[in-house]
């Protein structure tokens, strides 16, 4: 594995390891080529590279048609020109037929477009997807595991979505920390006050809530939720049976993504109370930590409203 | 099979799609009727399909893009062999039918890709061509489109994409009948430069009569002979053909014969297997 510094260079690092081992590998672009930092694999496999210019709904089209023939094709560019723009197609002519199409995500999150403003932040991609019956949805927490999840991806049988940022991710994980498949990952075991729940890109900043927490004597359980709607949440029903109290932590929409994961988890299995730490306005742009702290992503905050819940 | 026989299977083909609407008591006959000598040309004449062995890697690809023509797409299949026995009743729309309401791939052998949302055939069908250039495969994509159909912008996406891929294994016939379902296209948005359209798109492209067996095999041939670019061959069709009371009559885009109408096509069109 090569080094790369963020979760679009950790994607193609990723398609480049795989392709030199599987010819099935290709990657549909949307004129994202540069996007996903993918210009090298596309010099070292011009055969797999599919340029299909501006048009995400042909691209999903296209890797359909691709993966109807067996190959197994990648499309990547930002969130939402694929879960908004190509939504029919990413339902209808790829999950629907349950084609091997594996889809990347870039700018998720107000994190992921912070500079960019609202039409390239996406935080309603994960919701739209946990509608649509195939998709496996990986929420990778940063780089290394992106790298980790894209592998994963091709391994899955079926649909799936990675959903990456844009290079504004806080490594946490070692380059060799495996994508866990149990939609779970335990990082600290404080004490049993609160679950918090982090997915994606936050995670950072959760655990640096969780010291602050620590500090005022809140001891906290923190988990990295990176699989949603999958198949086997047994690990996570496990966690969400350890505390009294549940508090989300997720750069997307309140409603769709990983707090109302866990909110129906919950619900079904163990009812307590779940707060959900999440956006419910569009965003702006901005300097990716100052925006990420006006928007409630600050350890300050998240810290805050755990201490608030055990009043 | 030669012309006549071509010419005979496509009316076979028809009436089979006018007794599954009529027995399933829903469907479109009007747009299934106008592609039935295409369809019968390409599946008892021109591809080189098994249907055996429905998955075999070397087929050439069939698209229906207006997936609602397809009664006249199960009639084919059925009649190919791709059920075993030939379907005497389709139970078209039933629940737990194979036969759904616009085609599925992995629920009914021999369809190659899901349609019915309008407009995502070529796209998909350039795909399907990468792959065949990718691997080295000689087989060619066939993909059928309404003229309607082509006011869908991720048309013209996948038109553009497929010239800048130089896809000659790919051949669209466009259903050239002048309607869809709100009325004549020609009051709607009007659309009847196609071939020029196509051509400015860099495509080599035809127009022909779409119920002309001879013609539709020498435009296909002209489209294979082609080379560096995918082909459109442009068919001047008749919605219904092959009914007078369906030709032409834009209420039986989607419509249901009664007993009275339904003798009169097994009248027009039985017979001719």
């Amino acid at each position: 594995m090569a080094d790369f510094k963020g979760t679009r260079e950790a994607f193609a690092q990723a398609i480049i390891d795989m392709a030199a081992e599987d010819n099935r590998i290709m990657f549909v672009s949307p004129d994202s080529l540069k996007a996903m930092r993918a210009t090298k694999f596309a010099e070292l496999y011009p055969e797999e590279y599919v340029e299909v210019g501006i048009s995400e709904q042909n691209a999903v089209n296209t890797a359909a048609g691709l993966a109807a023939t067996g190959l197994i094709p990648f499309v990547g560019t930002y969130a939402g020109f694929l879960t908004m723009r190509a939504c029919e197609q990413m339902r209808t002519f790829v999950a629907y037929p349950n084609l091997n199409v594996k889809f990347v995500g870039i700018n998720s999150g107000l994190l992921g477009g912070e500079r960019e403003g609202v039409t390239h932040q996406f935080y309603e991609d994960l919701g739209i997807l946990s509608n649509i019956p195939n998709y496996t949805i990986l929420t990778p927490a940063d780089g290394p595991q992106t790298y980790h999840a894209v592998k994963a991806a091709a391994e899955i049988e079926g649909p799936v979505y990675v959903r990456a940022g844009s290079g504004r991710e806080t490594e946490v994980y070692d380059k060799d920390t495996t994508f866990s498949m149990d939609g779970i990952r335990i990082l600290k075991e404080y004490g049993n006050d609160t679950l918090l729940l982090s997915s994606g890109f936050v995670l950072d900043r959760v655990l640096t809530a969780a010291e602050i927490l620590k500090e005022q004597g809140i001891n906290v359980i923190v988990g990295d939720i990176n699989i949603l709607y999958g198949k086997d949440p047994s690990k996570i029903l496990e966690a969400i049976k350890k505390t009294d109290k549940i508090v989300t932590v997720e750069d997307h929409n309140v409603n769709g993504g990983m707090g109302a994961y866990i909110s129906k988890l919950v619900v079904e299995n163990a009812p307590k109370s779940v707060k959900r730490i999440g956006l419910t306005t569009f965003g702006e742009s901005g300097p990716a930590k100052e925006v990420a702290d006006v928007y409630g992503f600050s350890p300050e905050n998240i810290a805050k409203v755990v201490a608030e819940g055990l009043k | 099979m030669n012309t006549a026989e071509l010419k005979r299977m496509a009316n076979h083909l028809r009436l089979l799609a006018v007794d599954m609407v009529y027995k399933g008591k829903d469907g479109h006959p009007g747009p299934a009727l106008s592609i039935a000598d295409i369809v019968s040309t390409l599946f008892f004449d021109e591809m080189n399909i098994n249907p055996e062995d429905p998955q075999w890697e070397d087929r050439d690809r069939f698209i229906l893009s207006k997936g609602h023509a397809c009664p006249i797409y199960y009639a084919a299949l059925s009649e190919k062999g791709y059920f075993g026995e030939k379907i005497k009743d389709f139970k078209l729309r039933a629940l737990g039918t194979v036969f759904q309401g616009h085609p599925v791939m992995n629920k009914t052998k021999g369809v190659d890709m899901t349609s019915g949302s309008l407009g995502n055939g070529i796209s998909i069908g350039t795909g399907m061509a990468i792959a065949g250039k990718y691997k080295k495969k000689d087989y060619n994509v066939f993909v059928i489109v309404g003229d309607g159909e082509l006011q869908e912008g991720v048309c013209w996406e996948g038109i553009n994409s497929a010239a800048g891929h130089n896809l000659d294994n790919m051949i669209v016939f466009v259903d050239k009948n002048g309607w869809q379902s709100g009325g004549p296209i020609e009051e709607t948005i009007g659309s009847n430069n196609i071939k020029e359209r196509f051509e400015a798109f860099q495509w080599h492209a035809q127009e022909i009569d779409g119920h002309d067996i001879d013609a539709i095999k020498e435009a296909i041939a002209n489209a294979k002979a082609a080379k560096g670019k995918p082909s459109v061959i442009v068919c001047n069709c008749v919605k219904g053909k092959g009914l007078p009371y369906m030709e032409n009559n834009n209420a039986w885009h989607k419509g249901v014969p009664t007993d009275e109408q339904y003798e009169e096509a097994v009248k027009i069109l039985g017979g001719a297997e």
